[in-house]
């Protein structure tokens, strides 16, 4: 649903202004489920869910919980000739390390692990505080660490790598996928709900709301 | 859709708005932080277009390495392979596997080249363009932005195969040089679709307009 309105235009408190176009909307009168989208250049602006934070403490704490499975099994190995190679997730980072690549090694690491798990705990802090009702000083800075950060997670992509690698190396040997790669793959599902269910403009009305009791 | 003409709809700036980058809180012009966040406030992100450019031919300068340099060194029984980017992708074409090899040229060629010229592209265009295709180069922009990170796709699969395969003496897989070269091509040209301005197209349109 798209909703355009002029008349309210200057109360900013309910107001929008879209970040493609700089069109001002009004987005107070959202009903759950709805969402606004810019009616000049298309760009998507808010959607309003009554249980929209509860949703998100679901979504975040699996994919903490799958992120630790990933974390501590072997994610895949590796069969050829009689010799076996089995890797774990973070040694997909430490290696890298050890071949005399820091910046490489610190890169992977930071998108495929730190970053997603950073923002993960900095979401369940920030919603379980939401959910609650009360207000800390410390939620603005969260809330901004936490939508600075997004842009620099790289969860889903890693995984288009894991296929892209299997089927690269699956004519040469035997490839065996561990516990760590069937959570990634669900965590990486996860963490996109996770992120895309905690709507920016939701997020931050809710925390000022909070700050105003 | 709205029933109201563009011209009718009001935005941010000419009611002395701005919009926080981060929180979305519409602030006055006159605050230099977002009351809400404590964000630094700008009504346009700040020299926009010379940022994004210098970032964009720091990215056609870094991938230059990453194409001529190894991404790869495959030690088969110690004789050690090199393959660049381009190699891997006619290797897979020699080994029948067409799909596969369409995804890495995709991923590493196309996406790369294509984000850079479309960028350059927009740059351009938000003087000279045609004011009747700002919504069109606004869709653009957000295709360049969504698709940035997907270009990391062939850095991980380095990495994977570094770190799966290493059967001492028989089969060894290294990083080469080309890798770092090419996350820096995918960061830089992220960091340049994060510091254009698409309200800057639309400015455009609405000063023509009067």
């Amino acid at each position: 649903m798209h909703i355009t309105s002029r008349n309210k235009v200057h109360q900013p408190s309910v107001c929008l202004a879209c970040p493609s176009c700089d069109l001002m909307f009004n987005v107070a009168e959202l009903k759950d489920g709805e969402t606004a989208s810019c009616s000049r250049c298309g760009h998507f602006l808010t959607k309003y869910r009554a249980d929209q934070f509860e949703r998100v403490l679901a979504f975040a704490s699996s994919a903490l919980i799958l992120l630790i499975l990933a974390c501590s099994y072997p994610f895949m190995s590796f069969k050829a000739s009689g010799l076996e190679s089995m890797m774990t997730l973070p040694q997909t980072a430490s290696n890298l390390w050890n071949y005399g690549m820091p910046f490489l090694s610190f890169l992977v690491g930071a998108f495929i692990i730190f970053v997603p798990a950073l923002i993960i705990c900095l979401i369940l802090l920030l919603v379980v505080a939401l959910v609650s009702g009360r207000s800390y000083h410390w939620l603005r800075p969260v809330a901004r660490l936490i939508y600075t950060l997004q842009t620099w997670s790289m969860a889903e992509v890693f995984f288009i790598g894991v296929l892209v690698s299997l089927v690269k190396i699956g004519h040469m040997a035997t490839v065996v996928m561990g516990v760590s790669f069937w959570a990634y793959a669900a965590f990486s599902l996860f963490f996109t709900l996770t992120v895309s269910g905690l709507d920016r403009a939701q997020c931050w009305n809710r925390i000022e709301a909070l700050s105003q009791q | 859709m709205s029933d109201l003409p563009d011209e009718a709809q009001l935005t941010a700036a000419s009611l002395n708005f701005a919009s926080c980058h981060l929180c979305l809180k519409l602030v006055h012009v006159d605050q230099h932080f977002c009351t809400r966040c404590g964000s630094t406030m700008h009504l346009r992100k700040t020299r926009s277009i010379e940022r994004t450019l210098a970032l964009l031919f720091t990215a056609c300068v870094v991938y230059i390495p990453a194409n001529i340099l190894p991404i790869m060194i495959t030690d088969q029984l110690g004789q050690p392979i090199e393959s660049t980017i381009i190699g891997g992708v006619v290797l897979l074409i020699n080994m029948d596997s067409i799909a596969i090899a369409a995804v890495i040229f995709f991923a590493s060629v196309m996406i790369p080249v294509s984000k850079l010229a479309m960028m350059f592209y927009l740059c351009w265009s938000v003087h000279m363009g045609p004011p009747a295709t700002v919504r069109q180069r606004t869709v653009l922009y957000r295709i360049t932005e969504f698709i940035g990170k997907w270009s990391m796709i062939d850095v991980f699969v380095v990495a994977i195969l570094v770190a799966l395969i290493n059967l001492s003496n028989l089969l060894v897989i290294r990083p080469g040089a080309a890798a770092v070269a090419f996350a820096g091509v995918v960061i830089i040209s992220m960091l340049a679709a994060e510091s254009f301005d698409p309200r800057l197209m639309w400015d455009q349109r609405e000063n023509n307009n009067e």
